[in-house]
């Protein structure tokens, strides 16, 4: 098989990136502003799957084009799409240029200091890396290095990203969610006003109805699968919020909620960083070090050296909870302007 | 097996270009729309059935850029349906050969 010609295809896609980034920053339209950057998510994608790093392109691919349109075009939906005209005036916008410019030029003069990209010699490539690539195996028979790297050898790295998810969803949640009794005695609520919803539609909802339990099974997959495949508990936990947020979508967000109460979404938002910390827990407990997985073979089913496989399992299915439900209940925030009634 | 996927590939690029041509060319929302939805969907499908020919891959990727197919087959149209029915609902005129 000839060689494909990796860096042309690469230069073209991060010419296409700093295109799109031009084109969302200039735009007037807020709307169009969420499309082109979901372009832009989506060619980031791209690039990482060049790149090889296909975990990260999962999750750019769900997250950056995916939800996050879903989470800007729901904010929109509450506000407006048009931009009012930006504050201050020439003097400004030369003030922010310069301090761009100079920032940039200091980022920049870092730039020689760096190794070569994929350089074999660069302190990541000579030490840690081969380290992790001929022990995964032994230590743990997860042949995905990344998913024992993540979970396994920096397992404590995970357990903060899981609870940075989970307090940017309680920070959304205490910022967004509106009381409801205070509601009734402040201002009015503004009268609905009528707006297309993709519910009223026979065959959005039937399409969805029949996509839906086919995403869930492909995201329960990517969890479960993470040890062998890319994947893992942020992309399937991803994969199944999305999931549901096209649920409520094309349905409302009356039925949604009517599955998962409020409560629910929030208890089990922290139930997934709890499952991660209790592992952990369970690993000291048991004679070993915080996340020592190997400690817990006494009470996991299996083969003995199997043990800190079913440990990484056990704590991807937390950040899965974890991730989520946050990214549901992000959305029903911002969706319903925070009152949990109903929204886009 | 190899020129079947050729043969694919390229009808599905040169599908596109039709859907581009549509999309810029066409004079309302409608009309582009309808450009943008059955052009993109079928050739897609076709790059992707051209490349199950072109790659040697087992079956089980096969079945998987299959199943892939099946999403697109549902969900672009889908898609192209939900934004018609949002621009006709939003009040979009549709383009007659006498109005100008």
């Amino acid at each position: 098989m000839p060689e494909l010609p990796i860096w042309q295809f690469d230069i073209l896609l991060l010419i296409l990136v700093v295109l799109f980034a031009v084109v969302a920053l200039s735009i007037r339209n807020l709307m169009g502003a969420a499309v082109v950057f979901g372009a832009y998510s989506f060619m980031m994608c791209l690039i990482w799957a060049g790149m090889g790093a296909v975990d990260v392109a999962f999750t750019e691919a769900a997250v950056g084009a995916g939800v996050s349109t879903v989470f800007v075009v729901s904010t929109l939906y509450n506000t407006s799409a048009t931009m009012r005209s930006r504050p201050g005036g020439l003097a400004f916008k030369l003030f922010i240029g310069l301090v761009v410019t100079i920032a940039g030029a200091f980022l920049l003069s870092a730039l020689p200091d760096f190794p070569k990209w994929g350089a074999s010699d660069s302190p990541v490539n000579a030490k840690v890396a081969p380290y992790y690539i001929l022990n995964t195996i032994a230590d743990s028979h997860v042949p995905n290095v990344v998913t024992s790297v993540l979970a396994d050898y920096r397992g404590f790295d995970t357990l903060l990203e899981t609870t940075v998810v989970f307090i940017a969803c309680i920070a959304i949640y205490s910022i967004l969610r509106v009381d409801k009794a205070k509601l009734e005695t402040g201002e009015p609520a503004a009268a609905p006003v009528p707006r297309y919803d993709p519910g009223d539609s026979l065959i959005v909802r039937q399409a969805s109805r029949f996509m839906v339990p086919f995403m869930q099974l492909f995201a329960l997959y990517v969890i479960a699968h993470g040890h062998y495949s890319p994947g893992g508990g942020f992309q399937g936990g991803v994969i199944l919020g999305a999931s549901l947020i096209l649920l409520a979508i094309s349905f409302d967000l009356k039925s949604l909620l009517r599955q998962w109460s409020e409560k629910t979404l929030m208890l089990l938002v922290a139930a997934g960083v709890f499952l991660y910390a209790a592992v952990g827990l369970a690993c000291m407990f048991m004679g070993g070090d915080y996340l020592d997985y190997v400690f817990l073979d006494s009470i996991l089913p299996g083969e003995k050296d199997m043990a800190r496989s079913h440990g990484i399992l056990l704590v991807e299915i937390g950040v899965g909870i974890t991730v989520m439900f946050s990214m549901i209940a992000i959305h029903i925030n911002l969706a319903s302007n925070g009152r949990f009634d109903r929204g886009l | 097996m190899d020129y079947l996927g050729y043969i694919l590939i390229s009808t599905g690029l040169l599908f596109f270009l039709g859907t581009t041509i549509g999309l810029l060319r066409f004079p309302d929302f409608y009309t582009r729309m309808h450009a943008a939805g059955k052009g993109d969907t079928l050739s897609t499908v076709m790059i992707l059935i051209g490349c199950i020919c072109l790659v040697p891959m087992g079956l089980l990727l096969a079945l998987k850029i299959l199943l892939i197919i099946n999403f697109i087959f549902i969900g672009s149209p889908t898609a192209t349906h939900a934004m018609m029915d949002a621009g006709n609902k939003a009040g979009a005129t549709p383009w007659r050969k006498d109005s100008k």
